[in-house]
């Protein structure tokens, strides 16, 4: 358990944004929280980011922050861990506060990517694999592990496409009511079975675009109704060829287990779920690893609708990674946007009475993964 | 076919480490085994980096080798699917380019 709550919330559209910079996107959704805590005295600020020096040749994104806001002299730092960079981004912070050094943080995340092509970004964000590696050679991709992954998950299970499609569809249906999310436009089984194939069996609708955007939290020692009951990091296998089992992301299974310990709940008493779904086969190993379901029925569940925003364990209701948008260094914070919101009674597709939350959020191909859970009090 | 062989449990991998990340204390030794295996799994890239833009589209296997516990990931020469038997044919730039036998 941490003595650390959430005391506010900010985040940006998430889309394209030719004319915003990722400075100005990063101070929108810093304000934004910062205002909503009721401005206050701010220690340290952790920002989550990805890709900003390699396709926007933009770094020193703390001491932007702290300059641009007027927090004054304060110890600030980038945290890359890349898909997980948001995450890891708030256990620094919670950590910072555990450690007694600060009593307030400001966690920001952001990136900003479609001003780059589609090959570049893909490029960029290779630089999450193992450069010195048979596997990155190869020629292997982020969406191509996870196409690995589907085809064998359809061979050892009755599990078919339509079922990644079945996930596609209802984070799209949950975007659609989400002001913030990326995608607003209603799609079909149909239209997402028949897209193109970005990596088999991986059509587009099942691999998160890239997006523009930020979020941020302040974080404080001060009791408030939001309550961070537990944060766990964990790292797993770097490469695939070194997987024990290739349906298993040892690093998501283990983060889980270890907030679940130090929160003192299981999966069974989580009421409402936000999951790193950067591709829809994902989603289907990530509700299996962190417990909800049994291992190699996710799809079961899936197809039964319990993951719906009605269902009785209700995953991405923000529109997830798919169709929320994935902003890299941002999502992992997103993620906390949306069940605070939840916690506060005020979400898109809000869940009755919702109390305990939980986020999952995932980098490289396995390689990190925290686990926060909330609670209302 | 180099392969890395915990002495201590069953753990092999293609690549070294400092210390077996299964057991935690035995060593990895290297060995040299069959290129030979079965598809474990596999995927058709259509959408590929700047760097491999070229050759798309383009397959990634995963292989489950004969003579060890490890698996490789590899390029393969024209489509596979999870079952086949496939082999080294060559290596370009680092990768293991199989096909099947």
């Amino acid at each position: 358990m941490t003595n650390v709550y959430i005391e506010g919330i900010g985040m940006t559209k998430f889309g394209k944004f030719v004319d915003k910079s990722m400075k100005q996107l990063l101070v929108e959704a810093s304000i934004e929280a910062l205002e909503n805590a009721g401005n206050p005295k701010v220690d340290a600020v952790f920002v989550g980011n990805f890709m900003g020096g390699s396709i926007g040749n933009q770094e020193i994104l703390g001491a932007l922050v702290a300059n641009e806001l007027g927090l004054g002299y304060i110890p600030t730092a980038k945290v890359e861990g890349a898909c997980a960079s948001g995450g890891i981004a708030l256990r620094q912070g919670i950590m910072g506060i555990l450690s007694g050094e600060y009593d307030t943080v400001l966690i920001a995340g952001v990136e900003k990517m479609k001003h780059a092509s589609t090959a570049d970004v893909t490029q960029a964000i290779n630089a999450a694999m193992d450069n010195d590696s048979n596997e990155k050679q190869a020629g292997l991709t982020f969406p191509g592990f996870f196409g690995v992954l589907a085809n064998r998950y359809f061979y050892e299970t009755d599990a078919t496409k339509e079922h990644l499609a079945m996930i596609a569809l209802k984070n799209r249906e949950n975007a659609l009511h989400n002001p913030l999310a990326q995608f607003q436009k209603p799609t079909t089984m149909e239209e997402i079975m028949e897209a193109r194939i970005i990596t088999s069996p991986l059509g587009l609708f099942d691999c998160s675009p890239t997006t523009d955007g930020a979020a941020a939290l302040v974080i404080t020692r001060k009791k408030g109704a939001i309550h961070i009951r537990s944060s766990a990091q964990s790292s797993g296998p770097t490469q695939m060829q070194d997987a024990d089992d290739l349906l298993s992301l040892p690093a998501v299974r283990e983060s889980g287990r270890l907030a679940y310990e130090k929160a003192g709940v299981g999966p069974e008493d989580i009421d409402v779920v936000e999951i790193h779904d950067c591709f829809s086969m994902t989603e289907m190993l990530a509700i299996e690893e962190l417990g909800f379901f049994n291992k190699r029925e996710g799809w079961l569940a899936v197809e039964q609708g319990r993951t719906t925003a009605t269902g009785d364990k209700p995953v991405n209701t923000s529109g997830g990674l798919l169709s929320r948008g994935h902003p890299i260094g941002a999502t992992g914070v997103a993620q906390m946007y949306q069940l605070v919101q939840q916690l506060r009674g005020t979400a898109p597709n809000q869940v009755e009475h919702a109390r305990l939350a939980l986020a999952q959020n995932l980098g490289g191909t396995g390689s990190y993964s925290t686990v926060h859970i909330l609670e209302r009090l | 076919m180099k392969v890395y062989q915990c002495d201590q449990c069953e753990y092999a991998s293609v690549s070294n480490k400092y210390r077996c990340p299964s057991c935690g204390t035995g060593n990895l030794q290297e060995q040299d085994v069959s290129s030979k295996g079965t598809v474990y799994s596999y995927t058709d890239i259509h959408i590929a980096p700047a760097e491999f833009a070229h050759l798309a589209p383009y397959t990634v296997a995963l292989i489950q080798l004969d003579e060890s516990k490890a698996k490789v990931t590899v390029r393969t020469d024209g489509n596979v699917q999870i079952g086949d038997v496939a082999e080294l044919d060559y290596v370009e730039d680092g990768a293991y380019i199989y096909r099947k036998c």
